[in-house]
C-alpha cells in the first residue's frame, strides 16, 4: 500500500512528500466519510442507543418523560425468565437450523445442476431466482393458504397420494405449524443458496474433474473428493450468511401464523417486536434485542474472520 | 430489531392529499395532520378538509396518510424525536396508551366549555377518556352483528339465531360438505380478541371477572363450535378480512364482521344475498365497539386552531356529510337517529346495534391483555388447554394489568 512505502522514504524530499501524501490520504477518507456517516447513523448510533434503552426502564409512563430510572440489568433478567422468551429462543434455533439445512442443501444441488449446461438452462435459473424476488408478504400469504386445513393444496396433494388420510390444519396445530413456517422459508431461500454457492462451483476447473476420471473416479467419487473440498469456503461464508439471514426472519412467520397457535411460532423477533411495540414495555424490548443481537454478532464475527483469512490466502 | 429503521419508505409515507392550493393567508396556521384513511374514507376526509379551508382561508391542514399497521410506531418514533402532526386519527383501543405515553393534549377544559359530551354513545366517548381526563373526540364508530347468507338460511328453513342456542343449532344445520356454518376471527391479533369480547359481555362478565361461569361459557361456545365442526378450526389463522371471503364463496352461511365489509361484498360480490341481524343474545345483548378518535397532539403549537378544526367537524352538517361519504357509523347519538341511517335497512341494524356496543377501556395496558386473551382462545380452540385451565390462567395474567 502505497502509506507503507512511503513511511520507508526519508531525506531531504521526506517533508513535501508527506505533505502531499497527507492531503492524498485526506482525499481517500473523504471518500469513505458518506458510507461511514451512514453506518453511523443508520446501525451505530441505533443499536447503541437500543444498548443504553436496555439497561433503563423504559415504560408507556417513562418513554417520553425521559424520567426513565436505570435498572442495570433486571430487563434483561425478567427477558431471560420469561417462558415465552425461552420458548421463542429455542423456537428461533429450531427455525434457522431447519431451514439453514434444506435451503443449503437443495441450493447446493441446485447449483450443481446449473453448472452442467443444458437447453433452458440460463431461463429456469432466472425463473428460481423469483422465488427470492416475490414480496415476503406475497409468499407467506400464498403459503399461509397453501398449508390451509380446508382449501389448501397441500393437505389435497397429500390425501390424493394417500399419504394422509383426513385433512390437517398444519398452521393451526402446535406441532406442526413451526414446519409450515420453515417449509415457506426454505422455499425463500434456496435461490439465494443456490445463487451464492454457483461461482464457487463454476471455479473449479474442468482439469480436475477430467483427471479424476481418466484416474477412473467415478462421479460420487469427483463430487465427494473435488467439488465438496473445493467449495468449502464458499459454503461456509454461505452458511453463515444465512444463519444471519434467518435468525432475524420476522416477516414471512408473521404473516403466516401472527405468532400462533398460542405462542408456537414466536420466534425471538416477534416477540421483541410484540414487547416494543405492541407492549410497549420498551426497556424489556431492547433488553431482547440486544439478546437477539448477540448470537448475530457472534457469527458475524466469524464472517468477517473466515473472509479475512480467505483474502489472505488468496 | 433496528430502532432507526423508518417505518415506511418517506415517499410512501407522505404520498398523498395536500389540502388544496390556496396560498395561506397572513398570520396563517399549517394543521398537521396523519390518519390511515384510505380509499373512500381518505377521499371523504380530503373533502372536508377542502371544505374547511375554503370557510377558513388562515388555516392550511396538511393531512399525511400513513398505512393502519406503521401508525403507533409513528408515533412513537415521532414522539421521541420530537416530531409530531397537530392532529391524529387514531384507533379506539389505542387511544389510552397513547394518552398515557403523554402523547396527546389533554382537552378536559376545552370539552366542559364546549359542552356536547353527552350527545355521543357512551362506549365511544369513554374511549377517548384517561383517568378521568378528555384526549379527544369520537371521529366515527363500528360495531360488530352476525351475518347470514340468505340463499343458505332460507332453504334450510334458518331463522337468524337470536340467543346462543338458536346460533349453535343454526349453525349446525347450515354445516354441510365443504360448508361450515359460521365463521368468525380467532387470529392472534387484536382481531380475535375484537371477536370474542362480546361474547363474554353477553354473559354479563367482563376481563375483571372472566375466570368465571359466564367466561368459561363464551369460550366454551367457541371451542364448542369448532369441535363439532361447525366452524373451522381455521379460524385461529383467519383475520376478519379471510372471514369475509369464506362467507364470500359460500364456505361459511354466517360470520360476524363489521360495517365496513359492506362496500366490500357490495363491489365483490353484488349477486351474494346477504342480510345482517344484531349479535345473539346470552343474558344481554353486545357487541364490540370499533372506530376512531380524533386526537390533538401535546406538543402543538396551533391548540386552539386544531380543536376549532376538531369541532367544526362535529358540526351535524360537517359530520353527518362526511361520514355518509366514508361509510361509517356515527358515534353521535343523536345523529344516529337520522334517517340517513335508519332508512337502510342494513345501517339500521348497525346503528342499534351500537346501543349495546362496549369500548375496550381496559387502559393502558391493553395490548398485553389482548394478548393474553389471543393466547387462551388459541389454547383453547386447538386442545392445548382445556376451557377452564386457559382461562384461569389468563385471568392470572390479566388481573395485575388491569387499571387499578
Amino acid at each position: 500500500m502505497a502509506v507503507t512505502t512511503n513511511q520507508n522514504l526519508d531525506g531531504k524530499q521526506g517533508a513535501p512528500r508527506r505533505r502531499r501524501l497527507r492531503t492524498r490520504e485526506l482525499g481517500y477518507y473523504l471518500f469513505l466519510a458518506p458510507a461511514f456517516a451512514f453506518i453511523c447513523f443508520t446501525m451505530i448510533y441505533p443499536v447503541f442507543s437500543n444498548l443504553r434503552m436496555s439497561v433503563y426502564g423504559v415504560n408507556v409512563a417513562t418513554f417520553l418523560s425521559n424520567t426513565a430510572p436505570f435498572v442495570g440489568l433486571s430487563n434483561y433478567t425478567k427477558v431471560l425468565q420469561d417462558p415465552t422468551f425461552q420458548n421463542a429462543f429455542m423456537l428461533s434455533v429450531l427455525f434457522t437450523i431447519g431451514s439453514l439445512v434444506f435451503q443449503f442443501t437443495i441450493g447446493f444441488a441446485l447449483a450443481v445442476l446449473f453448472n452442467r449446461s443444458f437447453p433452458g438452462n440460463g431461463l429456469l435459473r432466472a425463473l428460481m431466482l423469483l422465488g427470492w424476488m416475490l414480496p415476503t408478504v406475497v409468499s407467506g400469504s400464498i403459503y399461509r393458504w397453501m398449508f390451509d386445513g380446508d382449501n389448501g393444496i397441500i393437505n389435497y396433494l397429500l390425501q390424493s397420494v394417500g399419504l394422509m388420510d383426513s385433512a390437517r390444519f398444519w398452521l393451526i396445530e402446535p406441532r406442526t405449524a413451526l414446519i409450515g413456517t420453515i417449509v415457506a422459508n426454505i422455499w425463500v431461500g434456496i435461490p439465494f443458496n443456490m445463487i451464492l454457492l454457483l461461482p464457487g462451483r463454476q471455479s473449479i476447473s474442468h482439469t480436475l474433474y477430467e483427471a479424476a476420471s481418466i484416474d477412473g473416479a467415478t462421479g460420487w467419487q469427483s463430487f465427494r473428493r473435488i467439488t465438496l473440498p473445493l467449495m468449502r469456503p464458499v459454503a461456509l461464508s454461505v452458511l453463515l450468511l444465512g444463519f444471519i439471514y434467518t435468525f432475524k426472519v420476522f416477516d414471512i412467520v408473521y404473516v403466516m401464523t401472527c405468532g400462533g397457535p398460542v405462542n408456537a411460532t414466536t420466534v425471538l423477533p416477534i416477540y421483541v417486536y410484540l414487547l416494543s411495540f405492541n407492549f410497549f414495555r420498551f426497556g424489556d424490548g431492547a433488553a431482547a434485542a440486544v439478546l437477539l443481537l448477540l448470537p448475530l454478532s457472534v457469527v458475524a464475527i466469524g464472517y468477517l474472520w473466515l473472509s479475512q483469512r480467505e483474502e489472505a490466502a488468496s | 430489531m433496528r430502532p432507526a429503521a423508518p417505518a415506511a419508505p418517506e415517499g410512501e409515507a407522505a404520498a398523498p392529499a395536500e389540502g388544496g392550493d390556496a396560498a395561506p393567508a397572513a398570520g396563517a396556521v399549517t394543521i398537521a395532520w396523519w390518519d390511515y384513511m384510505a380509499a373512500a374514507n381518505g377521499a371523504a376526509l380530503d373533502t372536508q378538509m377542502a371544505n374547511y379551508m375554503e370557510a377558513n382561508p388562515s388555516v392550511a391542514v396538511e393531512r399525511t396518510y400513513i398505512p393502519f399497521a406503521d401508525l403507533k410506531q409513528k408515533l412513537l418514533q415521532g414522539a421521541a424525536a420530537g416530531q409530531l402532526p397537530d392532529v391524529v386519527i387514531i384507533d379506539n383501543p389505542d387511544h389510552s396508551s397513547f394518552a398515557a405515553l403523554g402523547v396527546f393534549a389533554d382537552l378536559t377544559d376545552l370539552v366542559q366549555t364546549w359542552g356536547q359530551a353527552d350527545s355521543y354513545f357512551e362506549g365511544p366517548w369513554a374511549s377517548t377518556v384517561y383517568q378521568g381526563k378528555n384526549y379527544g373526540i369520537p371521529d366515527n364508530s363500528n360495531c360488530l352483528v352476525l351475518w347470514y347468507n340468505k340463499d343458505l338460511t332460507e332453504p334450510a328453513g334458518v331463522q337468524p339465531p337470536a340467543n346462543w342456542d338458536e346460533l349453535v343449532s343454526a349453525s349446525a344445520a347450515l354445516s354441510d360438505g365443504d360448508r361450515y356454518g359460521l365463521a368468525m376471527s380467532g387470529v392472534k391479533s387484536e382481531e380475535g380478541t375484537f371477536q370474542w369480547l362480546p361474547f363474554l359481555w353477553m354473559t354479563g362478565e367482563d376481563l375483571p371477572t372472566l375466570d368465571s361461569d359466564g367466561g368459561r361459557a363464551a369460550l366454551q361456545l367457541w371451542t364448542d363450535l369448532v369441535n363439532d365442526g361447525y366452524m373451522s378450526p381455521g379460524i385461529l389463522n383467519w383475520t376478519q378480512g379471510d372471514v369475509k371471503g369464506q362467507f364470500e364463496n359460500g364456505l361459511a352461511a354466517m360470520m360476524v364482521n363489521g360495517p365496513w365489509q359492506i362496500p366490500v361484498l357490495k363491489d365483490e360480490a353484488p349477486d351474494l344475498n346477504w342480510d345482517v341481524v344484531t349479535l345473539p343474545v346470552e343474558k344481554q345483548g353486545a357487541s364490540i365497539l370499533g372506530g376512531e378518535n380524533t386526537a390533538i397532539v401535546g406538543s402543538t403549537e396551533n391548540l386552539d386552531a386544531a380543536w376549532e378544526l376538531l369541532t367544526w367537524r362535529q358540526e351535524p352538517d360537517n359530520l353527518k356529510a362526511y361520514l355518509l361519504e366514508a361509510g361509517k357509523l356515527p358515534s353521535k347519538a343523536d345523529m344516529a337517529q337520522d334517517e340517513a341511517w335508519t332508512s337502510d335497512p342494513v345501517l339500521n341494524v348497525f346503528v342499534e346495534q351500537l346501543k349495546v356496543a362496549k369500548p375496550r377501556n381496559y387502559g393502558p395496558n391493553y395490548p398485553e391483555i389482548s394478548n393474553a386473551i389471543q393466547e387462551m382462545m388459541q389454547a383453547a380452540i386447538s386442545g392445548q388447554k382445556p376451557v377452564d385451565a386457559a382461562v384461569a390462567d389468563a385471568q392470572a395474567v390479566i388481573t395485575p394489568l388491569l387499571p387499578a
